[in-house]
């Protein structure tokens, strides 16, 4: 597969890393801070029974939420849903409260904050905003309703400050390292992009340089047998002989500095091979190719051996940019039809024969 | 019989003429006189008229590319055919929008070159694999619209079957397939810079019934004047 998929799961393991970190934060404040309250108040509730149904209740939310976060962030109504039910649990607690001590022994409003963090932590903050402010506004309306005074609205601010606070900067905090993990994965991944260019380069720049030295080993010895007599442009051999160099040579000019896809670059060695039997092979591209799979260029690479194997003196390859894949041609004096591979991977594979030419095309098509 | 068409190489490379003379010589009907042969373009400028009816121009002259002196060639009534061995189609693209009639890469010499030269004197488009390749690479956003057919067609040609095999595979006439590819080389006449090279190969295109003056998009004002004036109509209707 392509160099895409670890930089994404990086990012996507980081995100998860931090959802754990929320989970294991609500869960522990609902269990240590919201249960260790409610413990220690016992004797002031007027129904400890009512006050445990409601710690219950937001804690099965609290499981239910944690499952959905960590399957992915949860659909606007799963979410909502459970946020709702901590809000009424939470005001349900606060107002079973006893009248005079309400802010000092409820245990519930900072638990159904971080209920609402950890249902809504990946949707947009606003909504976050508001489940934090309708809470809060809850229990602001249940104190009213006891009665509120100057030092209960100070307590009331105060606890405000603090819980709301803290789960603000939790969310944000959580927001920052999502952003932070996604551009870590962006960078590897250009970086993989440019390593994996600069590999492929240095394999042409390599292939480019073999062949021009091969160049020197073939051509010259012909040009010089042509120049001195000894070679007859007459005779069909050195015609042959001198249509191989010929196209070897318009295949290292044509070559350029471009990086070639792999798929050309695979024909092209499976076109060296050919080559040196004395096949003349003529390379050519039309359009910007897309980056074909592994498995189809197999199937295509296949296809070209076997054509290239039946050729007997000379083969046109041709890879064409066509809707939605690529046409990659060939065509051959194989003199017959040749034994391709079967088609798959996306790749259909068919052939014409006229004359002894042989035309063939393997279509990859993404969709 | 016809009269010859006269013809002139512009070419640096003294062996690269001999070569084209050559190929110019073994035609078995002689169709093709070459009347001048020089090593760059002073010695067919200010002349009262043209000394050939076709140039086979080498875009590459002294190591400089002559692509843009294509347009004053044409402008003096002379038709190009371009030699090159270049076959970037970035740089076709740009010599046929520049007015020149055909597009020969140095190795289709051998089999395109005199035909290419017959049918620019005539007007008559001649697609080359080179230029049909540089067709089917062509991105930029002002490309004429090819049907599905002529894009078909072409891809065939550029993938190296001869047309007899274009038309069996894909179920029609050797003759419709040059259609489907002159229409889709008269369509590129009718884009770009004009020049008169360009007016008159659309002109003959239309006249051989290859394409529909309503196929082509600076043809579509006319025939929408034509039908709101009548009497500005094109001349014989």
């Amino acid at each position: 597969m392509t160099a895409v998929q670890p930089t994404a799961m990086m990012s996507g393991r980081y995100q998860r890393a931090f959802t754990i970190a929320v989970v294991v934060l609500v869960a522990g404040w609902h269990l240590v801070g919201g249960g260790g309250q409610l413990l220690d108040y016992r004797s002031a509730y007027s129904s400890v029974p009512f006050q445990g149904a409601m710690w219950l209740i937001m804690a099965l939310a609290i499981a239910a939420g944690s499952v959905l976060v960590l399957r992915g962030t949860p659909g606007w109504r799963s979410a909502w849903a459970l946020a709702l039910i901590a809000l009424v649990a939470s005001t349900a607690a606060a107002a079973a409260s006893p009248a005079g001590q309400m802010l000092a022994v409820n245990w519930s409003w900072g638990s159904a904050g971080w209920i609402g963090v950890l249902v809504l932590l990946r949707r947009r903050f606003a909504e976050l905003a508001w489940f934090l402010a309708a809470e809060a506004a809850a229990i602001l309306t249940v104190q009213v309703w006891d009665g509120l005074d100057r030092i209960d609205l100070a307590a009331f601010l105060a606890l405000l400050a603090w819980s709301t606070g803290a789960q603000v900067a939790v969310a944000a905090g959580v927001r920052a390292l999502d952003a932070a993990a996604g551009q870590a994965a962006a960078a590897a991944r250009s970086e993989d992009a440019a390593r994996e260019r600069a590999a492929t380069a240095e394999i042409i720049r390599v292939a480019r340089h073999a062949r021009w030295l091969a160049l020197q080993e073939s051509a010259v010895p012909l040009v010089a047998e042509l120049a001195a007599g000894t070679a007859d442009p007459g005779d069909p051999g050195v015609r042959i002989r001198c249509a191989i160099q010929a196209a070897r040579l318009r295949r290292l000019l044509a070559e350029g500095d471009d990086v070639l896809g792999s798929l050309v670059h695979e024909l092209h060695a499976s076109a060296d091979v050919a080559e040196r039997r004395g096949v003349a092979i003529e390379i050519e591209t039309a359009g910007p190719l897309p980056s074909v799979p592994g498995p189809a260029r197999r199937v295509i690479t296949d296809a070209a051996i076997a054509i290239l194997t039946a050729a007997r003196s000379r083969a046109r390859i041709t890879l064409a940019a066509v809707a939605a894949g690529i046409a990659v041609s060939f065509v051959a004096d194989t003199g017959t039809v040749v034994v391709l591979p079967a088609a798959g991977d996306g790749v259909a594979i068919e052939q014409q024969e006229d004359d002894g030419m042989l035309w063939a095309e393997a279509r990859w098509n993404s969709r | 019989m016809e009269q010859q068409v006269t013809v002139a190489i512009i070419e640096d490379h003294p062996v690269v003429t001999e070569g084209v003379a050559s190929w110019i010589r073994s035609d078995p009907d002689q169709r093709v006189r070459l009347v001048q042969t020089a090593r760059d373009l002073s010695g067919l400028r200010g002349l009262p008229r043209p000394s050939a009816d076709v140039v086979i121009l080498d875009l590459e002259l002294a190591g400089e590319l002559v692509t843009a002196q294509i347009p004053d060639l044409v402008a003096a009534g002379y038709r190009v055919v371009a030699f090159s061995g270049h076959t970037d189609p970035l740089i076709v693209m740009e010599t046929l929008d520049n007015g020149a009639h055909a597009y020969v890469s140095k190795d289709e010499g051998a089999d395109h070159l005199v035909e290419a030269v017959l049918a620019a004197a005539a007007d008559r488009p001649y697609v080359t694999r080179s230029q049909a390749r540089a067709i089917l690479a062509d991105q930029r956003p002002a490309r004429p619209e090819l049907s599905q057919q002529e894009r078909q067609a072409l891809l065939l040609w550029f993938q190296g079957m001869s047309k007899a095999s274009v038309g069996r595979r894909m179920s029609i006439s050797e003759n419709t397939v040059r259609q489907y590819i002159s229409r889709a080389r008269a369509k590129y006449a009718a884009t770009g810079r004009t020049a008169p090279s360009k007016d008159a190969l659309l002109a003959r295109a239309i006249e051989d019934g290859v394409i529909k003056p309503g196929e082509i998009m600076p043809y579509q004002s006319f025939a929408r004047a034509a039908t709101d004036h009548p009497n500005l109509g094109a001349p014989g209707q």
